[in-house]
């Protein structure tokens, strides 16, 4: 296996203090700590040549994970081997093999072109001379950035610039890579090319990708497998095909009305509810009662068009972050 | 050698980012300029109303000083812009690309930004050091020489693990304006000769907070035989002061929490 996790956990002591000055003096005579549990009993294992994509809401956990494989914070308890090193220990062995690529934090010279920072990350990966010189020409060319490689960083645009980072954290090829919110910010157009050379990345080289992204578009695009991640525990772990068909059981009917009647009749609960909007009704069902709803719905309505949805995978991750599998 | 190779391109980055913001880079080689003709001035005024200071006469005083413009220059050149941004990185979590590279952390954020200005003035700093020597009634000896340039390196590297021990309590305390303030205030007993400090502070500022080793000590080679124990002494501080650092670094990132994203 090549990333292991085993029964991890970390808190962190926050101080706390009470509003205004009062309170501030009085967190300077005796502070109360609050311990925060970040992660809680986390068990996980991760194959080489697997992209997992990494969910959960603001602070559930997910940059304190990747920051723990990444040996940045050492953790409460558990055991982690990534490689088979212990992450924490930071050997240059296993440093020179993983890659961690934060969204929000560039790790480029701001003020020269990137082409600059690469000879100095040949210098501190210990990048063969051949190595380097292929990983350049492949990267800039399925990044398309050839030409913005000489230009200062600080003047290229933000896509520009999250390409030159990636490009800059892939060069010594990593065999694992920790991806934390790679697209944020960019714009579609953006999105999709990191995406699609993300895609292309793993397809060739075969690296782990944990990924973590806000954009479901990102996770459906890239993983098959996702880790959901709520207040510190791991509540799934598996196909993420398997949660959508577990949520699609859940149906929405829209119909269209030509007009909408005064007296808006109601539906049976158990049978599902609707939702009124300026030209249609948006019946909302399972799959199981779907006929019976409709008969129901048919004799109310004479709609001139109906369509039948599953829920949005966004709105199907939510849902289960929310209240989890019913 | 590869650290070497390393810190060449440091070098190379500084000096072609310095170069793009001239009026910058000038404006800062001024300022310093300004600051060594203060000091200089400063003790050259308090000569006109004494003869000698904690028994050095005026030249051997500055000698003093310009040793102590040559610590400062090097070290704003090598140190002082990494120490200036180390408590930020720690404090917003910056320090965390930083560790995921492979080598050594201490090394990249001790060392990465060369302050290409500082080191014109450097230079300054050399030719005014040079200058106070011919006025010194001295007579030129090759060993002294070397003796005197390495006792300054070893003054800088002392003053550059002294203020890591200020700085690394911001791993724990995510504010250290107060310990920064502190390393400050201590560092002027750095410009002063260390003969003035008497008893218990003289002491505590050769042993513990050895901040009067720095520049007192390389200076006095050229106007006092050198004795073994003085050497021995300044050595022997600086080994210990960089274990103490270098311990108290690693339980600091033990402890680092990282600001999240």
């Amino acid at each position: 296996m090549a990333i292991k996790v085993r029964n991890l956990s970390k808190t962190f002591k926050v101080a706390t203090k009470e509003p205004g000055l009062a309170g501030s003096i009085k967190s300077l005579v005796r502070r109360k700590y609050l311990e925060k549990t970040a992660l809680k009993n986390v068990s996980l294992d991760i194959q080489q040549g697997e992209m997992v994509g990494l969910i959960g809401a603001n602070g559930a956990g997910k940059t304190t994970l990747v920051k723990i494989l990444a040996g940045i914070i050492h953790p409460s308890q558990g055991e982690v081997s990534v490689l088979g090193f212990n992450p924490w220990d930071r050997s240059d062995e296993l440093r020179r093999l993983m890659a961690l690529i934060m969204g929000q934090k560039a790790q480029l010279w701001y003020d020269l072109p990137a082409l600059d920072s690469y000879m100095l990350l040949k210098e501190i990966y210990q990048i063969e001379d051949t190595l380097y010189k292929s990983q350049i020409e492949f990267l800039a060319d399925v990044l398309n950035i050839k030409d913005q490689l000489k230009v200062q960083v600080r003047k290229l645009s933000l896509g520009e610039r999250m390409k030159v980072e990636l490009m800059g954290a892939l060069l010594h090829r990593p065999n694992v890579v920790y991806l934390d919110e790679p697209t944020i910010g960019l714009d579609l157009m953006a999105q999709k090319a990191v995406r699609g050379f993300l895609k292309n990345y793993q397809k060739e080289f075969k690296p782990i990708i944990l990924l973590t992204s806000h954009y479901m578009e990102d996770i459906k695009e890239l993983c098959q497998r996702v880790v959901l991640i709520k207040s510190g525990e791991l509540i799934y772990d598996g196909a993420l095909s398997t949660i959508q068909k577990n949520f699609g059981e859940q149906k929405r009917v829209s119909l269209s009305l030509d007009q909408i009647p005064e007296l808006r009749p109601d539906i049976d609960p158990l049978l599902g509810s609707f939702e009124w909007h300026s030209d249609k009704v948006i019946l909302s069902t399972t799959r199981q009662n779907l006929n019976a709803a409709m008969e129901y719905s048919m004799k109310l309505f004479t709609p001139n068009d109906i369509t039948i949805q599953d829920p949005s995978i966004e709105e199907v991750i939510e849902s289960y972050l929310r209240k989890g599998f019913q | 050698m590869r650290y070497l190779r390393l810190y060449l391109h440091f070098l190379r980055f500084s000096f072609s980012r310095a170069l793009q913001f001239r009026l910058d880079f000038f404006f800062k080689i001024i300022m310093d300029l300004i600051f060594y003709v203060v000091n200089i001035g400063f003790y050259k005024i308090l000569f006109l109303s004494t003869p000698s200071l904690a028994g050095w006469s005026e030249s051997q005083t500055i000698v003093f000083v310009s040793s102590y413009l040559l610590v400062d220059a090097l070290h704003m050149t090598v140190f002082a812009s990494n120490m200036w941004w180390l408590p930020f990185y720690i404090n917003r979590g910056d320090l965390d690309s930083y560790l995921t590279r492979p080598v050594s952390t201490l090394f990249l954020i001790s060392l990465r930004e060369f302050a290409a200005n500082s080191f014109i003035n450097l230079l300054f700093a050399i030719g005014i050091f040079s200058w106070a020597l011919t006025q010194l009634d001295y007579s030129y000896n090759l060993t002294d020489f070397l003796l005197y340039v390495g006792l300054i390196l070893n003054g800088v590297l002392l003053h550059y693990v002294l203020q890591m021990i200020f700085i690394i309590p911001v791993f724990w305390t995510q504010s250290n304006r107060g310990f920064n303030d502190f390393f400050f205030s201590m560092g002027i007993s750095i410009e002063r000769p260390d003969l003035i400090y008497k008893g218990p502070l003289r002491w505590v500022l050769t042993f513990i907070l050895p901040f009067a080793l720095i520049v007192s000590f390389p200076a006095r080679i050229f106007f006092e035989t050198q004795s073994e124990s003085l050497l021995m002494h300044l050595f022997g501080v600086t080994v210990v002061m960089w274990v103490i650092m270098l311990t108290f670094w690693r339980k600091g990132l033990k402890a680092y929490s990282s600001a999240s994203s």
